[in-house]
């Protein structure tokens, strides 16, 4: 058991689970927004990078880890109802590569204003749990208590989610006004409200995923960048409507990286998503996880 | 349809070459009067501005969002080094054309998958190819040069060029305004294919694709052949700008074909006035000064370019600027600028 637990394979393979639960932890974010408002959010890695440098900083000069994680997840739920009202709503029936461009463009400034606003900082993030890893007969295994962590927080995120979604009246009223919002609109249902809250949901989602991957590492502007690609492969993989297919995507594609990284060459690993992408639009370029759908013509 | 029919008249061949021809003689002869400083800024903005016109044509004519003409850059750029470094004597054009080529068959390759996609799933892709491209770089390092890049000769006037200047400076002078007028030169040529590749036939059934593509097939247009073309002809011209750019600064390094650079060239693109030449033209501009707009800005408003929020500037107030025209003015400053000719026309009609 101790040397299968430290085997090459087993070992890429947690790691690229405990990559994958981020990644697809994002790409349910991103789900969430094409659900409600059919925008791919461009910018959602860096807004998420955004709301952790806010809570994370605090954590070096001392402030509680659980506090700032709180602080974080404020600062991403407001900052993603701000977005919707004031960069979204004016772009609602617009050419699809208006809201594009738009979340390309706070993509730019908010990586530029991180820098600016922050001094670089090179020391990596406290951590609640010890980053040490759990050994086995003098064998590592590349899990330790905080990897366990960040894996079950990221899980128990997306479990909230689908709870929100599935259980809630709120949650039917959400998918409602996805799916059909002129109905739901005549059957009282606020439509507008439910959209922007389907924004601050998702900024909510994507800051805790900042923070899963900044704990433990220096804080960068970028650290999202790949982590936001692979991500919107994962969701676009799984249709980009499907909550299932995204995480099932994430998890792919981060195995399919670790696998590759360990594997080959560290180089190669942004080629993952790509390799994924380009092998699931050959099977099914609809999407793994969506019925299949006519489009209006 | 009349409007169709005006389109395909209107403007022949034959008059968008004079006019090509007018416009480069202008461009060399400006170039006359400028500082060897402008000249080299004006030589990077005509690089960028080819690779603007082809992102326009993609976005604006075939109605597909493409992230990824920064990679398409970086191949035309890393077939420049490599050849030159081989083949030291071969002409510019010779050079130029290979690249440009090298950028279309990049281009094939990513549309092969990508056409297949819708919006932005497209520009998705297209962001996953230019994330990929500078770890590629990377990983063959032998033939790349790794981190460091390659380095090349860059591009020095013949010797009937520089004896037209004399002076203490005149080889520097004439090595400046060679690389502006060489790059404006390539340029016009490059324009004048586009502007005839707007009113062509396929320019026309790009339009109808983009605009209702079931109309399109009903029409005959094959889908799938014309977005691939589209996307080959986006990559082919930043192949070429790509590689124009590299013989100017004579260096290639995987950093500077990154996000940021797709990104910007979208901001330009936006900016110029989307699916226009005159907006790449204007996009163009706008790069070769962006510097002056930056350190304009910090002038007025008194904030240190050492401090980091100084350091971090430009791509704030290009981020900003993005938002701000696709928000309140989505045609652009050519949109702007026609819709100021009308207002000013319109009274003048009525009376």
């Amino acid at each position: 058991m101790g040397s299968f637990l430290t085997s090459r394979f087993i070992t890429y393979l947690l790691g690229g689970i405990s990559s994958g639960v981020v990644i697809a932890l994002v790409a349910l974010s991103l789900v969430i927004i094409w659900k409600s408002t059919h925008v791919l959010n461009f910018a959602q890695g860096a807004m998420g990078m955004f709301a952790a440098f806010v809570g994370m900083n605090l954590v070096f000069k001392g402030t509680n880890y659980w506090l700032c994680v709180l602080l974080s997840l404020a600062v991403g739920l407001a900052l993603g109802g701000v977005t919707e009202r004031v960069l979204i709503r004016p772009l609602y029936g617009k050419p699809e590569i208006n809201p594009i461009v738009v979340m390309v463009g706070f993509l730019g400034v908010i990586e530029s204003a991180i820098p600016s606003i922050w001094h670089s900082n090179l020391l990596p993030v406290p951590t609640p749990f010890s980053q040490v890893y759990y050994q086995n007969n003098g064998h590592t295994i590349l899990i330790s208590p905080f990897v366990i962590f960040q894996v079950v927080l990221a899980l128990g995120i997306m479990g909230g989610v689908a709870l929100l979604f599935q259980y809630t009246n709120l949650g039917l009223k959400m998918r409602a006004a996805a799916l059909a919002p002129e109905v739901s609109r005549l059957l009282g249902v606020r439509v507008n409200r439910l959209l922007t809250l389907g924004w601050i949901l998702s900024s909510g989602v994507g800051a805790m995923a900042g923070v899963i991957v900044s704990s433990g590492q220096s804080l960068a502007a970028t650290n999202m960048d790949g982590i936001f690609v692979s991500a919107f492969i994962a969701a676009a993989v799984g249709g980009l409507e499907s909550p299932i297919g995204a995480i099932t995507g994430g998890l792919l594609i981060g195995v399919t990286e670790s696998f590759i990284l360990g594997y080959w060459s560290s180089n190669m690993a942004p080629l993952a998503g790509v390799i994924v992408l380009v092998i699931s639009l050959a099977i099914r370029p609809q999407g793994i996880f969506t019925r299949n759908i006519t489009r209006r013509v | 349809m009349k409007r169709l029919l005006l389109l395909r008249t209107s403007y022949p061949t034959s008059s968008r070459l004079v006019a090509t021809v007018v416009l480069a003689v202008l461009g060399v002869a400006i170039t006359f009067t400028l500082t060897a400083l402008d000249d080299s800024k004006l030589a990077g903005g005509a690089a960028i501005a080819i690779v603007i016109v082809g992102l326009s044509w993609l976005i604006g004519w075939s109605g597909q969002v493409s992230l990824g003409n920064s990679g398409f850059m970086a191949i035309g750029a890393y077939a420049t080094a490599i050849w030159a470094n081989h083949h030291t004597t071969t002409p510019i054009i010779f050079t130029l054309l290979l690249a440009t080529a090298c950028g279309a068959v990049g281009g094939l390759i990513l549309a092969l998958p990508s056409t297949r996609l819708r919006g932005p799933y497209l520009a998705g892709m297209t962001l996953a190819f230019s994330f990929a491209i500078a770890p590629l770089a990377l990983n063959f390092p032998s033939l790349t040069g790794g981190s460091g890049g390659l380095f090349l000769n860059f591009l020095s006037a013949p010797t009937w060029f520089v004896n037209l200047f004399s002076g203490s400076q005149a080889l520097i002078r004439a090595n400046a305004q060679w690389t502006a007028d060489v790059a404006i030169v390539v340029t016009a040529v490059a324009f004048f294919f586009m502007a005839n590749l707007f009113h062509s036939r396929t320019g026309r059934a790009m339009r109808l694709v983009r605009d209702n593509d079931v109309a399109a097939e009903l029409a005959g247009v094959n889908l799938q052949r014309t977005r691939t073309l589209a996307f080959a002809i986006s990559a082919a011209y930043a192949g070429l700008g790509g590689s124009l750019l590299t013989l100017l600064t004579g260096s290639v390094t995987p950093q500077t074909y990154s996000l940021p650079l797709s990104i910007l060239l979208l901001t330009l693109m936006v900016l110029g006035g989307i699916g226009t030449l005159s907006g790449a033209v204007i996009g163009g501009l706008i790069y070769s000064y962006s510097d002056n707009l930056v350190s304009l800005i910090n002038k007025t408003t008194g904030i240190s370019p050492t401090s980091t929020f100084g350091a971090n500037l430009k791509g704030i107030v290009f981020g900003v600027l993005l938002i701000l025209t696709m928000l309140l003015a989505p045609r652009g400053l050519v949109g702007m600028g026609s819709r100021l000719t009308s207002l000013v026309r319109r009274p003048a009609r009525e009376s």
